[in-house]
């Protein structure tokens, strides 16, 4: 039997009846995990680099 | 004075008196609390001002500044957007409205005996924890309260989802209750020495970072789509806005003690941490603009939506400062120079009470039942603002930089003061122009309440809500 995978559509949106607010499911666009991905590989040279003080 | 157009909302969620209250309390303090920090700033340009009677010296008043403006402007603030916005989120009145009615009371007593107190004295010590022992009591109470209204609320709720406006409330008062506790009862009272100190950063930078900044950030997401008309951009980016702050902050408070005798390891870690940060603005700034796109004429039509979107913008800037300050490069440059001031008003002032503003601009109508006094007065409230802050963060931000440099390079730190004076002059200044506004602002919410025309019903015929107070 074929499994099917759901996907959340990112531009579904869900309403808040009693605040009026609606919210698009929505997605990270590619330039804001490209600087995830940066700051994460920056943490690491920096935590590696720097946990002593090497004079 | 022409009054503007309130859209109706049916309240029947809210307490309105109690929101009121607590909105009117806020307005009061976000004028006298930075009317206190123009006082100080005075006191740069000349230096005997004031500093012959002891309740008036610049060590009696600048915590009357900071704490006003964290628990007195800020705070009060949010409580009373708290009050409204639950409810309306959980579908279900307040849980033990009751106590919101005397806590308004509490809160509001509490504080002016404690900002009464600090100039006679009486203060315990820790920088943003200065209140004395009894008023701590109340104020401790008073959050453990509002907490469980809060987690009381949501838990018994209509909605089936729970907002991230929720996720940011209930996290911003669980970790306060706790932060203000180690504040204001453990640190005066135990760990001597160095431990203190950096203990003591991680208690400020909470109150900035699981206070002040989750909360902050309720009332844009709460808000942003509200005056935007639009849907919010992406929960999922609502996701990584706020696991990403709630893993990072916690370690940042020790970037205020680079080069100190605290473990480097400790430092590195905060510096990491702060830099870190940059993942939970940038994904909040994205959402924020990503809900505007399509609609920026709202920025014309709307003062909640003028006063999110400058905010937005102080918050980049602010943010990017203090993540790259706590680098050790920079923190050499920058510490013990006005970048410092500059960065803690960018955000604080620059951006959170801003935002608290713009909620305010929104709730104060409907709560009410009144359409704002005066579309002149509050275009006088965001350009005085605009103008009068974006001055003093410039400033300060420029002559940060310049005593850094003049002190790397030697220079006397006498004669580093005495370049300072145009920059203080010109500080004062902005800080005045801006305080101006903020009371312009204050009073046209004031007249709203109690002379503001009626809102009338919609012709889609809803009931307009009945006045209060007039």
């Amino acid at each position: 039997m074929v499994q099917h995978e759901h996907k959340e559509d990112p531009g579904e949106i869900s309403h808040y009846e009693f605040s009026g607010i609606d919210e698009r499911h929505g997605r990270i666009p590619r330039w804001l995990g490209f600087v995830y991905v940066v700051m994460l590989i920056w943490m690491v040279y920096y935590l590696v680099r720097f946990w002593t003080d090497k004079g | 004075m022409s009054s503007v157009a309130a859209p109706v909302d049916r309240d029947d969620l809210v307490d309105r008196e109690v929101v009121l209250r607590f909105l009117l309390s806020a307005a009061f303090w976000l004028v006298f609390a930075p009317t206190i920090g123009v006082i100080l700033s005075v006191k740069f340009n000349y230096y005997d001002f004031l500093g012959n009677v002891s309740w008036l010296t610049w060590g009696r008043l600048r915590p009357v500044h900071v704490m006003g403006v964290v628990f007195g402007a800020f705070s009060s603030a949010i409580v009373g957007l708290t009050y409204y916005m639950v409810p309306r989120l959980c579908g279900v009145r307040m849980y033990k409205e009751n106590w919101s009615r005397a806590l308004v009371w509490i809160w509001n007593i509490a504080l002016t005996a404690a900002l009464v107190s600090l100039p006679l004295g009486q203060n315990i010590g820790i920088e943003a924890g200065e209140f004395p022992l009894w008023a701590n009591v109340i104020i401790e109470i008073a959050l453990i309260l509002i907490t469980i209204q809060v987690i009381v609320t949501v838990v018994r709720r209509k909605e089936p989802r729970i907002y991230v406006t929720l996720w940011y409330l209930t996290a911003a008062y669980v970790w306060t209750v706790f932060n203000y506790a180690f504040g204001h009862f453990i640190l005066p009272y135990s760990m001597p020495g160095v431990n203190n100190a950096a203990m003591h950063g991680l208690y400020i930078h909470y109150v900035v970072g699981l206070w002040i900044t989750p909360a902050g950030l309720a009332v844009i997401y709460y808000f942003l789509p509200l005056s935007a008309q639009r849907p919010l951009y992406s929960h999922k980016l609502s996701l990584v806005g706020f696991w990403s702050l709630a893993f990072f902050y916690p370690f940042v408070g020790t970037h205020h003690y680079i080069y100190s005798p605290i473990p480097y390891w400790t430092q590195t870690i905060a510096i990491v941490a702060s830099m870190m940060l940059i993942i939970p603005v940038w994904t909040v700034l994205q959402n924020f603009y990503g809900t505007f796109v399509g609609n920026w004429k709202r920025f014309q039509e709307s003062y909640t939506a003028k006063f999110l979107i400058i905010g937005a913008l102080y918050y980049l800037i602010g943010c990017f400062q203090g993540s790259t300050e706590a680098l050790r490069g920079v923190q050499r440059l920058t510490h013990f120079t006005d970048f410092v001031i500059a960065h803690s008003h960018l955000t604080v002032f620059g951006t959170f009470i801003l935002w608290v503003t713009a909620g305010m601009y929104y709730v104060i109508p409907r709560v009410s039942g009144h359409e704002l006094y005066s579309k002149a007065l509050a275009q006088w409230h965001y350009w005085l603002t605009l103008t009068g802050f974006s001055l003093m963060a410039a400033v300060l931000t420029l002559q940060g930089l310049m005593q850094g440099t003049m002190l790397e390079v030697g220079a006397d730190f006498v004669d580093s003061m005495v370049v300072m004076k145009p920059y203080w002059f010109t500080r004062t200044l902005a800080g005045a122009t801006m305080d101006i506004g903020a009371l312009l602002g204050m009073w046209n919410f004031y007249m709203t309440v109690v002379h503001g025309r009626r809102i009338e019903a919609p012709a889609s015929g809803a009931a307009a809500p009945e006045p209060l107070w007039t």
